[in-house]
């Protein structure tokens, strides 16, 4: 069953399906350090006020992943902030996180060599939520 | 993205400050899926960039967004040398191999090319 995006329902999901990806478990390893995702407020996509993610990855496994405010998120290791919208796209697979990332529509804040040197675990990441069926305010 | 790595890099490894105190050139990196790119102009020590591409380059790299990636997650091995054989290495080289990456100015360039690999890999 489809669940709103970003909600509660829509975390324990996500981190249901990095729990259950060998590729994330393999690309994973080593990785010790949150990660916060903020989903930036659109008001006339129906998504009225700005999120987090907060997610305490450890060595392959999603120890936990949960909703917050943008602050919670803000205080991870690592910071991924961007629109409702471009969310959507990367979930949506209209939009490749690393392009994104490249091309600044994903901002990143944290140690950049680190990250990229899990590439592949941020793209299996990002592979998760296409996985997770989700409900789009902007789509209700 | 790009120069922050490279700015991380080069404050993190004394190694990589070295060679980037010591690199001249002009570095076009060119993604073919998002047809954007930039100009690197490395000056003993002192970075410029340009959106797109800048006339003059040394060396033009043109890929898709994944393998300029893994040009940054190429291992260096002895002698400053990259790495292509392991799994990585041997990615990027069958990508050159089969054109998908693409290298303008490589044969003339290779230490050049060497150098801007160390600064780029976060290996």
């Amino acid at each position: 069953m489809a669940v709103k995006a970003f909600s509660d329902e829509w975390a324990a999901q996500f981190k249901d399906e990095v729990n259950k990806s060998s590729a994330y478990k393999a690309a994973g390893k080593g990785w010790k350090w949150t990660v916060g995702l903020v989903v930036e407020a659109e008001p006339d996509k129906h998504f009225p006020e700005s999120r987090g993610l907060v997610m305490d990855l450890f060595d392959g496994d999603a120890r936990d992943i949960r909703v917050g405010s943008a602050g919670d998120a803000q205080k991870c290791d690592f910071v991924i902030t961007a629109p409702y919208t471009r969310w959507k796209q990367v979930a949506t697979k209209e939009l490749d996180a690393t392009k994104g990332m490249l091309q600044g529509k994903l901002k990143l804040k944290g140690d950049l060599p680190t990250i990229v040197r899990y590439t592949k675990a941020s793209h299996e990441l990002t592979e998760c939520t296409t996985r997770v069926p989700t409900q789009w305010p902007d789509e209700q | 993205m790009l120069g922050g790595l490279i700015e991380a890099n080069v404050q993190a490894n004394p190694k990589k400050r070295q060679d980037f105190d010591q690199l001249v050139a002009r570095v076009g990196i060119w993604v073919t899926d998002i047809d954007e790119g930039v100009t690197l102009v490395f000056d003993s020590g002192h970075l410029t960039m340009h959106n797109g591409l800048e006339p003059r380059r040394t060396i033009t790299i043109r890929a898709e967004a994944e393998t300029v990636m893994s040009l940054s997650n190429l291992k260096i091995g002895l002698f400053g040398m990259p790495i292509y054989y392991d799994e990585v290495g041997r990615g990027v080289a069958s990508k050159l191999l089969l054109g998908r990456l693409k290298i303008d100015g490589l044969l003339s360039n290779i230490a050049t090319l060497n150098r801007v690999t160390r600064i780029f890999s976060v290996q």
